[in-house]
């Protein structure tokens, strides 16, 4: 066969070898994925994510979304000005969560036996579909980054409200109050992890009363306005093909 | 002759392969928290534990033991490790096996982190609820913040039964009594599932069709507006205002459903109550001392001057929570952990009873294989080489008087 030939015999095998190609690119994408940006996540989100009682309404809030923006970005930035599919965010994070809830069930329950209802992972689904929705909608980075990165600091806490309140219910223990939250954090004991090293309700946002909250999650989103920026940038210099020459394409 | 070459680097191949893999099978229960690596100086000058009582030795699930006590901050604290203003009163356990359902320093539940104060005794108590069955060496241990982990002496301790019967009751402040050690969990495996579920179908929307090369194809002629179709908008829409109005709305069940919540509770703890121990009617001044490596002792020089009415004499040195007694003077029946207690381990030149304002020099010494096992021999590569540690005295009724001991120390390699 020369070069000039083709490697299939009719447009029904083109077809089907094109499906394999995406299944094949679709797997490597996704374990990918799943490991760099669990790795990235684990190593810049690291205890915020991992326990209940780091799990506060300003840092958890402020860092978590923040330092999760970065692979949706890049990816983004890949999948959409290459071949138009606005799936990069929610791949993204399917992939993580799929990667965290092995290590959670595996690892932290499994095999050191923290139960599931402290450690399990923090939810990014809902600002993911948004991002790329705005992404598909919107055709542009700029729209993306300002309305799709702001609504992502945003949905963080509201969309995992429901998974943490019941946690954050009061209760009294030898005279001081805890919420359930804590006292999980103080009853499985972790050799590792000192109370000190908690980071949690710490900082000068002090003029909003209780309602702490929606602020740090505005603060969170104007700072993922600027991270979405400079991964998206990160995503489009690593999909350039300059380094495979002319005649090979 | 290629052809058995390429074999033999294949199969060569599978047998790493296969041994790489076999090796992730084998993992041993690790038992030790690494405090025989700890550097000695610090486990000798930093936080002294002693009069240690681990209640039980073997307790079933759901059963409870304490770990008591005292620990001394000590006043010649290094320089070198960042001062306790700010600890945390925790316990070295292979995870959580046990339960800590209490812990206080003189008489405070100590939750959170405490701020201590250097030449100060303090009184501890750590309640511990069985959970997973095993046996476990549970050590005490104090967390400085930049100074890190300060392991004190470990015992093991059994634990029987089945984990699967291990219940962790608690009232809540709305008057619910719950199980926390699965409480919520079916709501945590609801919201994360039902997401997952909605993320994937947003996902299958789009990899049910041709992706990568027809698409790139098209994008690459120019044709990459045809590929959102108008339908892919309007689902999109669907999909992205479907999400805001479910966050929404569960947000909203939610608050319903939990009208009282508190922030998480964090802060630092001062003023903890320390032990009110008079002053010691012994003084001691350490002349010299040096740690001959061939021998594993430390040989100390000591001038003892009693200022009290009662002769004393010396029973036990006390230093990184290895014990040294003077089998003579005073004998242990705590239990204390054996490996780290040298019954006969300390020697006295003249340990006669030392009478009320009679000042005497004498030749201590401190002997055990302690010394190696424990790595405290490698105090002579520490960068501030120095020891530390307790030495009691005792009268003839009994009393106890605990003076405190810091100086250079000298190796001998002959």
């Amino acid at each position: 066969m020369s070069a000039s030939q083709s490697a299939v015999r009719s447009r029904a095998e083109a077809v089907q070898v094109s499906r394999t190609f995406d299944w094949m690119i679709l797997f490597t994408l996704f374990t990918a994925v799943l490991g760099g940006y669990h790795i990235h996540y684990m190593l810049t989100g690291g205890d915020w994510d991992f326990w209940t009682d780091w799990k506060d309404r300003r840092l958890w809030v402020t860092v978590a979304p923040i330092v999760s923006i970065t692979f949706p970005a890049a990816v983004q930035a890949c999948l959409w000005w290459r071949y138009r599919l606005p799936i990069g965010a929610t791949i993204c994070v399917v992939a993580l969560m799929l990667g965290e809830w092995i290590n959670r069930y595996l690892n932290f329950w499994g095999w050191t036996y923290f139960p599931v209802n402290f450690c399990f992972p923090s939810n990014l689904i809902p600002g993911a579909i948004v991002l790329d929705v705005i992404l598909m909608l919107g055709g542009s980075m700029t729209l993306t980054a300002v309305v799709g990165g702001l609504a992502w600091g945003l949905l963080f806490y509201p969309g995992n409200w429901p998974i943490i309140a019941p946690l954050h219910v009061p209760v009294e223990y030898n005279g001081m109050m805890m919420t359930l939250a804590d006292l999980q954090g103080y009853h499985y004991v972790r050799t590792g992890t000192p109370e000190y090293i908690r980071m949690v309700e710490k900082g000068t946002l002090r003029t909003f009363g209780k309602d702490v909250a929606p602020v740090s999650a505005f603060f969170s989103g104007f700072v993922s306005i600027i991270i979405y920026f400079l991964w998206h940038f990160f995503g489009k210099w690593f999909a350039k093909t300059d380094f495979i020459a002319d005649d090979e394409l | 002759m290629k052809i058995i070459k390429d074999k033999v680097s294949k199969l060569s191949f599978v047998a790493l392969l296969v041994t790489l893999t076999a090796a992730m099978f084998y993992t041993p229960t690790a038992s030790a928290h690494g405090e025989k690596s700890q550097a000695a100086f610090m486990r000798m000058r930093t936080i002294h534990w002693y009069d240690l009582d681990w209640s039980k030795d073997e307790v079933a699930i759901n059963e409870t033991m304490t770990i008591s006590g005292k620990f001394h901050v000590f006043s010649g604290w290094p320089e070198t490790v960042d001062k306790p203003e700010v600890a945390f009163l925790n316990i070295g356990i292979p995870g959580p096996v046990f339960i800590r359902q209490g812990s206080w320093i003189g008489g405070q539940l100590v939750p959170r982190s405490v701020t201590l104060e250097l030449g100060e005794t303090y009184d501890f108590k750590v309640l511990l609820k069985a959970r997973r069955p095993g046996d476990w060496h549970v050590h005490t241990m104090m967390n400085v913040e930049g100074g890190g982990p300060i392991i004190g002496p470990g015992k093991w301790v059994t634990i029987t039964g089945s984990m699967s019967e291990f219940v962790n009751p608690i009232v809540t402040l709305t008057g619910e009594t719950i199980n926390l050690e699965d409480y919520a969990l079916d709501n945590v495996y609801f919201w994360h599932a039902l997401w997952y579920a909605i993320g994937l179908a947003w996902l299958v929307f789009w990899v049910k069709r041709p992706m990568f090369i027809p698409r790139s194809i098209a994008v690459v002629d120019g044709k990459a507006d045809s590929l959102i179709s108008p339908l892919d908008r309007k689902i999109g829409i669907a999909f992205a205002l479907g999400t805001v109005v479910l966050v929404m709305a569960s947000m909203g069940a939610t608050n319903d459903a939990y009208p009282v919540t508190t922030p998480l509770q964090a802060g630092l703890m001062r003023g903890i109550k320390w032990i009110d121990i008079p002053a010691p009617t012994v003084t001691v001044k350490v002349e010299d001392a040096t740690y001959r490596v061939p021998g594993r002792a430390m040989q100390m020089t000591l001038t003892i001057t009693n200022n009290g009415d009662a002769a004393v004499q010396l029973g036990e040195f006390n230093t990184a929570s290895v014990r040294f007694l003077d089998a003579e003077v005073y004998e242990d029946e705590s239990g204390y952990p054996d490996d780290i207690l040298a019954e006969e381990g300390l020697t006295v030149s003249d340990n006669s009873p030392l009478a009320p304002g009679e000042t005497r020099t004498v030749e201590v010494t401190a002997s055990d294989a302690a010394w190696e096992v424990y790595r405290l021999a490698d105090l002579i590569y520490d960068p501030d080489s120095r020891f530390a540690g307790l030495l009691f005295f005792f009268d003839e009724e009994g009393n106890r008087q605990m003076v405190t001991v810091d100086s250079p120390l000298i190796p001998s390699f002959i």
